[in-house]
């Protein structure tokens, strides 16, 4: 997984969140791929990404975050806003 | 496709037919189908009415991958009038298929957005799902009590389960019915639990709510910093003429004191009741100072259609103690109230005012399982 400061802290944080090894999760993790990964930890994961990164995603973002990548490609967009 | 959140029109009936066909599929209960109507049955909105209920989608494409419920009402919060929506029935594919994870918090947030007042109740317990998921939101959450009152203890020994949780439970529970003992010692506890003296009110059978219940309502409304409407308007929505429900105004002497709906159902093979008549104080009103009156006559409402068990939820502490001293014992209650941070605010503190709100079975999706 090629790194980014997005993509080292988002894996850190779905992996507390899912309670996986961060290094088990790749850009393609997603609900489908990851057991832990169900409706209850997606909100806890949405919560934690918010927190850190001070942020509040809108519903249709919500719904794009299908996976890692996306998580990142939706953070990325988001942070120069701030 | 992303999914975004649509009103439920007539044109997405097949799809919810198919959303319910999927969950059936994936083992999610019958309690938990969408209405296959795009007109509630139960508060559909007409022009001029102030309840109502709205369905929503989460639409995919032309498929249906989630469905909530927002019951609008108007609430009196402290003296003044306000819009608080209830969240109910969300149903996310998400159960079924983890490609769907998503959309239990998207329709929770579209919702949120729609209506940042929102609330919840009943959910069956803080351990549920959607309870899980609103303290993640740091929603304020607190168990609404239940008080029950037992007028036919040998029944309710042999038919009460949770009383009845293992073998040597059921063993004791069926000694204590067939004896006698079970008898002595419910009526006794209860007795000695009911400290108040009679309060000599009387109840009168009605048919409809009127402009009595808005005299009520104005004088009793501002006792609580949080309470649904009462006025008549709305109370003759809620329990209308020709349904089950047992409508009673309450006096005292000439002084009409308050109300109460109550219900009178044969349970079968009912979870937590086996096969007991329930007899429940659904709702009611009076000022705090009356609420053991109102009590004390549903309870002989209740009492002379010879129920087995009379319960009641009620949110509020003073409501709570006129309970107990009419001999009710509070048991354990899975009847949550869960308020979004939005309306926490408008509340203020909730570990102070979560005792002072008025709720009860008749609030939120009404008295249904009972």
């Amino acid at each position: 997984m090629t790194s980014s400061p997005i993509l080292d802290r988002v894996s850190a944080i779905a992996a507390d969140v899912l309670q996986v090894p961060a290094s088990s999760l790749s850009l393609q993790s997603s609900p489908e791929t990851v057991e832990s990964w169900d409706s209850v930890r997606h909100l806890d994961l949405v919560l934690a990404l918010e927190q850190a990164f001070h942020l509040q995603f809108e519903p249709e973002e919500i719904d794009q975050m299908k996976n890692v990548e996306c998580i990142v490609d939706i953070l990325s967009a988001k942070a120069p806003k701030r | 496709m992303a999914i975004s959140i649509a009103p439920y029109t007539a044109d997405w009936i097949p799809a919810v037919k198919a959303f319910n066909q999927r969950m059936a599929a994936g083992g999610v209960g019958a309690e938990f189908r969408f209405p296959e109507s795009n007109i509630p049955h139960w508060l559909p909105e007409f022009d001029g009415r102030t309840i109502y209920q709205r369905y929503y989608l989460a639409v995919d494409g032309e498929q249906v991958r989630g469905a909530f419920i927002l019951k609008y009402q108007e609430f009196r919060l402290g003296q003044d009038p306000a819009k608080i929506v209830y969240y109910h029935l969300p149903l996310s594919e998400g159960i079924v298929n983890k490609s769907y994870s998503s959309v239990g918090v998207l329709m929770l947030r579209s919702a949120l957005k729609m209506e940042p007042s929102l609330y919840c109740l009943g959910m069956g317990g803080f351990d549920r799902p959607l309870p899980t998921m609103l303290k993640a939101l740091r929603w304020s959450m607190c168990a609404v009590p239940f008080y029950f009152h037992v007028e036919h203890p040998s029944r309710f020994l042999q038919e009460v389960q949770p009383v009845r949780g293992t073998p040597l439970r059921r063993l004791l529970a069926d000694a204590g019915a067939f004896s006698g003992l079970g008898w002595l010692a419910i009526h006794a506890l209860q007795t000695i639990r009911s400290t108040r003296p009679l309060l000599e009110a009387t109840a009168e059978p009605i048919v409809n709510f009127d402009d009595w219940a808005d005299a009520l309502w104005a004088r009793c409304a501002q006792h609580y910093p949080l309470i649904a409407s009462r006025e008549s308007r709305v109370l003759n929505v809620l329990y209308p003429a020709g349904k089950s429900f047992l409508c009673y105004k309450v006096s005292r002497g000439n002084d009409l004191i308050g109300w109460f709906v109550a219900l009178d159902t044969q349970m079968k093979d009912n979870k937590y009741f086996g096969n007991l008549r329930i007899g429940t104080i659904a709702d009611c009103l009076a000022i705090p100072e009356n609420a053991g009156a109102v009590i004390e006559a549903a309870q002989a409402v209740l009492t002379n259609r010879r129920v087995d068990l009379v319960v009641a939820n009620h949110s509020h502490k003073g409501w709570g103690s006129a309970f107990k001293a009419a001999g009710f014992f509070e048991g354990p209650s899975n009847f949550i109230f869960a308020a979004s941070t939005g309306l926490s605010d408008r509340l203020g503190p909730f570990p102070e005012v979560q005792h002072q709100i008025y709720l009860m079975r008749g609030d939120g999706d009404g008295p249904v399982n009972l």
